[in-house]
């Protein structure tokens, strides 16, 4: 059967004497694995079209019981042109559809996923993207995926927790701890400020993690030592969030978090 | 099918050849049964010279049997010029188009996050220190023009930038005896940002 669809690369490994297995996520069927027969040789059928990043019309051809499917036309909606400036540009290119390739099962058709991806790597081809940038991202397609960290109630007893008062962040149980609960459970204490900060960012009031008002009992968080103390707990929080949750380690964020400092 | 022993490992080890399966394996293995021995004793220690003979050049780190290699002590290339290439194979064929021209710098790979291969991967660090070592003058940057392959070309030009060397990058564009109709809009983009007056 004859598919037609958008799609962006997530990935592509030479096969061959001149094939190449691809994996795209796909608007409306999500995440698959094809071939591209003759893509290595080819240069008119698929054309610098099948490089990751890339954002593409495909027409694939699926056979039933097969798991590849075949790529027959691909052309470009977006090129990744841009990426490749700078390492940290690409490192967070890769971070983000390893994600989405990694946090995905195949055919499991996410277009929120699909949109927020197109999105991050057409801000990623215009400019660096600071942590804060990466965080909000990284927080949209964990909500999107359903994964997303709470932040609101304690985990434990499901009471809400002041603002003030959300300092401990249990890994195990994926988010916050009342004061009551948290002394015999285990967590991490974090500044006041670090949660209700990443809370902020993951509901796109991006700026707003720096405006804390201390109407709420929180300290400014308007110097730099203040803004690499938040960067440094905020990734804390969500490496140990996603390593002990989602049991995966990124390659690419390995390269991405030396260039982070 | 029984074999005889020796056969069937002959085969067992043949099979884990790239593209070849039991069936070439077992032809191949006959064919040795019955070639004359001086042949055979020439494939197998073929087989273990490249093994025992074959390291990388210490100062382009190409595949070599002497070190340096032999086109690194080749007076007569341009010594003030390095060409830097992903690997020995794409250095073969820069050399087959302009034979002994260039001295190269092979790189064993690419910038790839998506595959965890950050700068430390690859042979990055060693053609910096080369350069300083050697005064270059100018680097050619001849990596594939695909996103590895430009991401690695910008991090080398970023981290040489301070030094006093030219640092140029392979055009790519319109194929020679390429028709345009055909070319996709991406290479025709390029080629027209690097066009060149004649």
């Amino acid at each position: 059967m004859l598919h037609k669809d958008e799609a962006i690369v997530l990935f592509k490994r030479a096969y061959g004497e001149s094939d190449k297995i691809i994996r795209l996520f796909t608007l409306t069927s999500g995440k698959i694995a094809a071939i591209a027969k003759g893509a290595s040789k080819s240069q008119k059928r698929f054309a610098n079209t099948l490089e990751p990043f890339n954002h593409i019309r495909v027409e694939y051809f699926e056979k039933f019981g097969k798991g590849l499917v075949r790529i027959d036309n691909a052309d470009i909606v977006e090129t990744n042109s841009g990426i490749e400036r700078s390492l940290r540009r690409a490192s967070t290119a890769a971070f983000f559809t390893e994600f989405a390739d990694r946090l995905t099962k195949d055919r499991e058709r996410n277009i929120d996923l699909f949109h927020t991806l197109k999105e991050v790597l057409l801000f990623t081809k215009q400019r660096e993207l600071s942590y804060m940038d990466i965080l909000r991202y990284e927080l949209k397609m964990l909500e999107t995926l359903g994964y997303m960290p709470n932040f609101t109630a304690c985990v434990y007893c499901g009471k809400n927790v002041k603002e003030e008062m959300k300092v401990c962040f249990s890994r195990e149980r994926g988010g916050i701890l009342c004061s009551a609960c948290s002394s015999p459970l285990p967590h991490r204490v974090y500044s006041a400020g670090t949660i209700p900060g990443i809370a902020r960012i993951g509901n796109n009031h991006h700026r707003s993690a720096f405006e804390v008002h201390d109407k709420e009992g929180l300290p400014y968080m308007q110097d730099t030592g203040d803004v690499k103390r938040f960067e440094r707990e905020a990734r804390e929080i969500m490496e140990g969030f996603i390593s002990f949750h989602l049991d995966v380690e990124f390659k690419s964020y390995r390269i991405l978090k030396s260039l982070m400092g | 099918m029984y074999y005889p022993e020796p056969i069937e490992r002959l085969i067992e080890n043949m099979t884990r050849l790239p593209g070849i399966g039991r069936k070439t394996a077992t032809r191949l293995a006959f064919f040795l049964l019955n070639a004359k021995e001086s042949y055979v004793s020439e494939l197998s220690h073929s087989l273990l010279d490249i093994k025992d003979k074959i390291k990388l050049c210490s100062v382009c780190f190409n595949i070599t049997d002497v070190d340096p290699c032999r086109i690194c002590t080749d007076e007569k290339r341009d010594q003030s010029t390095v060409c830097v290439v992903e690997e020995s194979s794409h250095m073969m064929v820069l050399e087959s188009a302009s034979p002994g021209v260039y001295r190269y710098h092979i790189l064993h790979g690419v910038i790839n996050p998506i595959e965890g291969i950050g700068p430390d991967e690859v042979r990055i660090k060693e053609l910096k220190e080369r350069i300083e070592r050697e005064g270059i003058r100018e680097v050619i940057i001849a990596t594939n023009p695909n996103i590895e392959g430009n991401t690695t070309a910008h991090y080398i030009g970023e981290l040489l930038k301070h030094l006093d060397v030219k640092i140029s990058r392979i055009a790519s564009g319109v194929p020679v005896g390429g028709d345009i109709v055909y070319i996709d809009p991406l290479t025709i983009k390029s080629s027209i940002e690097n066009r060149k007056d004649i």
